[in-house]
């Protein structure tokens, strides 16, 4: 690229232009969701408030009137609430990291340290395939098959046996949260999978031989030397991996039961999520003559967005301390 | 990177097209905005309609509507179907409940009318209204009608009734059989949605179930998680026998269910089986086409207290004279709840099954083309026979509330 | 990792993981405490072996299950007919509405993106010197591309079906499809031109070439397989979206009839979702049918990815 003797072309400069100017559609694209979802929340910022962000219920109204809420119409008797909603979805991702990460760790562990290469390649790639299955097809295979599991099986023995801890006893109501978080951690486990053994089989050869010298077993290698070299990928891999969980709408939607006004007390209660509850109800909030419900849909809709967004500035934080490029898991995945 | 290094001069000239690529952006969204909004506004496809000039559509309609020339202005018998009609494609969204029977009707009308095609899709009574009411759809299935507060908010909208379809409150006991039918109060089951019954043996229902032995066991109140016309007329039972249910939670298409954690919620009549069939001690609300399912999942139904204070089962004929007691009170919008009618054998869940049509249509065909297969419905001969009905245990409409029907088709027009 | 696997055998020869594990085991006098390290290293040994056959039991079983299912179902009228009532079931006949609903959403999708996506890579790559402004787009895409997609389809409604005034549509649903594609087709366009070797781009500007026709002669070629991978990826991601859809192209029971606008489209997620509620044996049927020609789909793009990059790959 050395510029300097000659001088840039016209056709380089058009190239230039427009080049960065098809570019710049992705600030287009986030402009335009942005723009949308704050002209649209507007209304329930203002009449919601802060309430929005304290209270469990969500109430459209039962009143045909309209009232005038800081000129805005209401419904009177309604109120909107988000805890339902954000909590389902910090606790069903978080319970889906809980499974998932140890999983994907030892997924990585196996295929980076353990496998032969032949058999190391193949899952490999057979795990990088999962990351594609479409979310509504684990929906399916949740409804279809680990929902009677869980509620026919698993959970009847999880009260009996794990009743002592916080949490796990009182009466099998649903299987919502427990199906919300093994299928978002399914869902997950590839992608966290496939970042870490990537990290983790780019330990530098010399660090494991001399480890080895030292007379270190297998796991010692991969305890002491390895994980510590990928350290900062997996850290970000799993961050990612909650991203995905974070936003994750479809899957859920099917086997979350949907809670409506109530908290989860144990992991046998149904929860709901901010996009799965979008996803079901936007429908009929259109019906709402006032407008207020699908005003504060689109508030969660801005919720949803900011906490995916944080969560993907701290993986991307992580990510580039570490070695791998933030860019490079989307080849992989 | 070692490529920025090189051309690091370079840089500083170029970053100054960046905020003028920004600029260019912004006004390309601009354009593209305001040619959207042109097409859209040149295409009429939406209805963004103000409170303005209900008697300026009225007099858009009758006009076209001599056009159309089948004929309705006699207000008494069926209006004449058109030979054959223009090469069009309509669609339906909405109700679930309503869904299966637009399935059959529709390769029906189609033996008649091939050139027209009319997508379907069960998505809810609530998309089927906010659809409609959009002008992203032509007709909205809705097993509710439009509230005072919709009516105002979209004056073009109506709500004809297609057929009278009915309800049935299902639940799974294992170690009762489902030819018991447990008898059930619209009190009851409020008590039962909010939380103040929890257990099958709880007095109130033993009371009014004698020899039925009921276990102790949770009940699993289970309810449609999206906008549904069942849930409408659902919680209408609910608010006309419940005081506390009608002053806390109302009745609409999604309503604000009291937070239980026995309770779970599903989408559409479908997913309502199949939760029902998977959580053993459920009760479930459940559309009449949907008995043959629920059926097969083994669920029983039950006989439901109605005005009279008689159990009744939802039989065609206790449907029926539901039906017969509230046709004179149904006004000329035909905008009225049948739940809960009076009679000794009325059964208290029935509800007119409705399409949500905006008065004007795109253009001239697509109002001839919706008008002709409204009235196709309706007809006795046609979409009202048995042969269509039967498969979904609806029953046809009384032939005064089909005069009403027909008169507020005729006010379609483009 | 595919993208490096080439220039990794060197090392693979050194020393695999599995030869190394295989010389530790095989130490005969090992140091104090070996008999616990042995064992702890076999427990963890354990331990990783069971992860990832909890992992794969339910991954093979989705794989089984609708393979299996998908295969009792498939035969040529459920792939070339449309959804019917049929008057015994009311939801029956095939699916070809969704597919060829699928294959135009898809398409006009990747039409759109691909224009977007692959010059606003070369700009990234080529053009901005990491400047200031190329970091915010990149930031951009990352957080598009982290973005929940039901936020991306209740944005399409609004815009695209409501302002824009094009209903349900093909269009509306494409664009809502292509904003969530964008940021894939982007990002790896970008990271594949990276990888070409800056002797190739400096031995040509030396030879005198613009610096246009040295992308487009040059740097594009090279970069070829790890862009069409990317792109291969991004159409995988469209085939498996649903929510967006739902609020952007609804669905038709009819095939697609050109119509860009104003007219909802099927496609096959949808059917996964919805009749896969209906309590009736043959809309189940339909379900199956389509998870197994998503599954296929999506596994064929990926593994015709990975032949490109690996067959094709010149740097």
């Amino acid at each position: 690229m050395k510029a300097g003797n000659s001088r840039r072309r016209l056709v380089d400069r058009v190239y230039d232009f427009v080049s960065a100017l098809l570019g710049s559609s992705a600030l287009l694209f986030l402009f335009m969701i942005l723009a949308v979802l704050a002209v649209f929340s507007l209304p329930s910022l203002v009449v919601n408030g802060l309430n929005f962000f304290t209270t469990v219920i969500w109430n459209p109204g039962i009143s045909t009137t309209l009232t005038a809420v800081r000129g805005f119409p209401a419904m009177s008797g309604a109120s909107y609430g988000m805890l339902v909603f954000f909590s389902g979805t910090l606790i069903s991702s978080g319970l889906a990291l809980l499974i998932g990460a140890p999983l994907s760790i030892g997924v990585a562990i196996f295929l980076s340290m353990i496998a032969p290469k032949r058999l190391s390649a193949s899952l490999s790639f057979f795990v990088e395939l999962l990351a594609g299955i479409p979310s509504i097809v684990f929906g399916f295979w949740g409804l279809l098959v680990l929902a009677p599991l869980l509620v026919n099986v698993v959970e009847p023995v999880m009260a009996q046996y794990l009743g002592f801890i916080p949490g796990f006893g009182g009466p099998v109501y649903g299987y919502g949260l427990i199906a919300s978080g093994l299928v978002l951690a399914l869902m997950i486990v590839p992608i966290v999978s496939a970042i870490s053994r990537d990290a983790m089989s780019q330990t530098p050869i010399e660090l494991k031989e001399a480890a080895m010298a030292l007379g270190m077993t297998n796991w010692e290698v991969t305890r002491k030397v390895v994980l510590p070299y990928a350290k900062t990928a997996i850290v970000g891999s799993l961050v990612l991996g909650l991203g995905r969980a974070l936003g994750e709408t479809m899957a859920v939607a099917m086997v979350s039961q949907s809670a409506l006004n109530i908290l989860p007390m144990t992991v046998y209660y149904p929860i709901n999520t901010l996009s799965a509850f979008m996803a079901v109800t936007f429908d009929s909030a259109l019906t709402d003559p006032s407008g207020m419900e699908i005003s504060s849909l689109a508030e969660l809709a801005l919720v949803l967005f900011i906490i995916t967004t944080t969560v993907n500035i701290v993986a991307r934080l992580l990510v580039r301390r570490g070695f791998i490029s933030s860019a490079e898991h989307l080849v992989q995945v | 990177m070692k490529m920025s290094s090189i051309t690091n001069v370079k840089g500083k000239r170029r970053a100054i097209s960046n905020p003028v690529v920004v600029v260019v952006a912004v006004v390309l969204l601009v354009l593209g905005g305001g040619i959207g909004y042109f097409a859209h506004t040149g295409s009429g496809a939406t209805t963004t309609v103000t409170g303005q000039g209900s008697t300026t559509t009225v007099y858009s309609t009758t006009t076209v509507y001599s056009t159309s020339g089948s004929g309705t202005t006699t207000s008494s018998s069926e209006p004449a179907l058109p030979a054959s009609l223009p090469a069009t494609t309509i669609s339906e969204t909405g109700s679930t409940l309503l869904y299966p029977l637009f399935n059959y009707w529709v390769p029906g009308f189609n033996s008649t009318y091939s050139n027209v095609q009319i997508n379907t899709a069960g998505t809810g009574s609530g998309i089927g209204i906010s659809s409609a009411a959009a002008g992203t759809v032509q007709i909205g299935a809705s097993d509710a009608y439009l509230l005072p507060a919709q009516m105002n908010q979209y004056p073009n909208l109506l709500d004809i009734p297609l057929a009278i379809s009915a309800q049935m409150i299902n639940y799974n006991l294992p170690g009762i059989p489902t030819t018991t039918h447990l008898n059930m109060t619209g009190n009851i089951l409020a008590q039962i949605y909010n939380g103040t019954i929890s257990y099958w043996n709880d007095p109130q229902i033993t009371a009014i179930n004698p020899g039925v032995t009921l276990p102790h066991q949770i009940i699993h109140p289970i309810h449609r998680s999206d906008g549904s016309g069942d849930t409408f007329i659902f919680t209408t039972y609910l608010s006309d026998t419940n005081a506390w249910w009608s002053s806390h939670v109302g009745f609409a298409t999604s309503v604000s269910f009291p937070g239980l954690a026995t309770a779970a919620a599903y989408q559409g009549n479908g997913g309502m089986v199949q939760g029902c069939q998977q959580t053993q001690y459920c009760i479930a609300y459940i559309g009449i086409s949907f008995q043959s399912n629920t059926e097969a999942a083994g669920l029983g139904y039950a006989y439901l207290q109605n005005r009279a204070g008689n159990f009744v089962d939802i039989t065609q004929a206790n449907i029926q004279a539901a039906a017969a007691q509230m046709v004179s009170a149904t006004p000329p919008n035909e905008a009225l709840s049948l739940v809960y009618a009076p009679g000794a054998n009325s059964y208290p869940i029935i509800n007119y099954e409705y399409s949500i049509v905006s008065k004007t249509q795109a253009n001239a065909n697509t109002a001839l083309v919706v008008k002709t297969f409204l009235n196709w419905c309706i007809e006795p001969d046609h979409g009202n026979a048995a042969s269509y009905l039967n498969k979904v245990g609806f029953v046809p409409l009384p032939s005064s509330i089909a005069t009403l029907s027909y008169s507020q088709i005729a006010q379609i027009g483009p | 990792m595919s993208a490096k696997e080439p220039s990794q055998p060197a090392r693979a020869a050194v020393g695999s993981p599995n030869s190394i594990g295989r010389s530790t085991r095989s130490g005969i006098r090992g140091p104090p405490n070996y008999g616990v390290r042995r064992l702890r290293n076999a427990v963890m040994t354990g331990l990783a072996v069971a992860s990832i056959l909890i992992v794969l039991i339910p991954l093979a079983d989705i794989i089984y299950l609708f393979v299996v299912r998908g295969l009792e179902v498939v035969s040529w009228p459920a792939l070339t007919t449309i959804t019917v009532g049929t008057g015994v079931e009311f939801v029956g006949g095939g699916i070809s509405n969704a597919i060829s609903g699928t294959i135009v959403l898809i398409g006009l999708a990747t039409a759109i993106t691909v224009p977007l996506g692959l010059v606003g890579g070369i700009y990234m790559a080529e053009f901005s010197d990491n400047n200031r402004f190329s970091e915010v787009l990149r930031f951009v895409a990352d957080v598009l591309a982290g973005n929940s997609s039901m936020v991306v389809g209740l944005a399409g409604y609004f815009i695209f079906v409501l302002y824009f005034g094009w209903g349900y549509s093909a269009l509306a649903g494409s664009l809502t499809l292509s904003i969530l594609m964008f940021p894939y087709i982007f990002r790896t366009t970008e990271l594949a031109l990276r990888k070409v070797p800056n002797e190739i781009r400096e031995g040509a500007r030396a030879l005198g070439s613009t610096k246009s026709a040295m992308i487009n002669r040059l740097t594009l070629k090279f970069a070829m397989p790890g862009i069409l991978t990317g792109i291969l990826l991004s159409v995988s991601i469209g085939l498996s979206e649903t929510a967006p859809l739902l609020f952007t192209a609804s669905f038709s029971n009819y095939n697609f009839n050109g119509a860009f606008l104003h007219n909802p489209v099927g496609f096959l997620t949808y059917v996964v979702f919805v009749y896969s509620l209906l309590p009736s044996t043959s809309a189940h049927n339909l379900a199956y049918l389509s998870s197994f020609l998503l599954i296929t789909s999506i596994l064929a793009i990926n593994v015709v990815a990975r032949v490109v990059l690996r067959r094709f790959s010149k740097v």
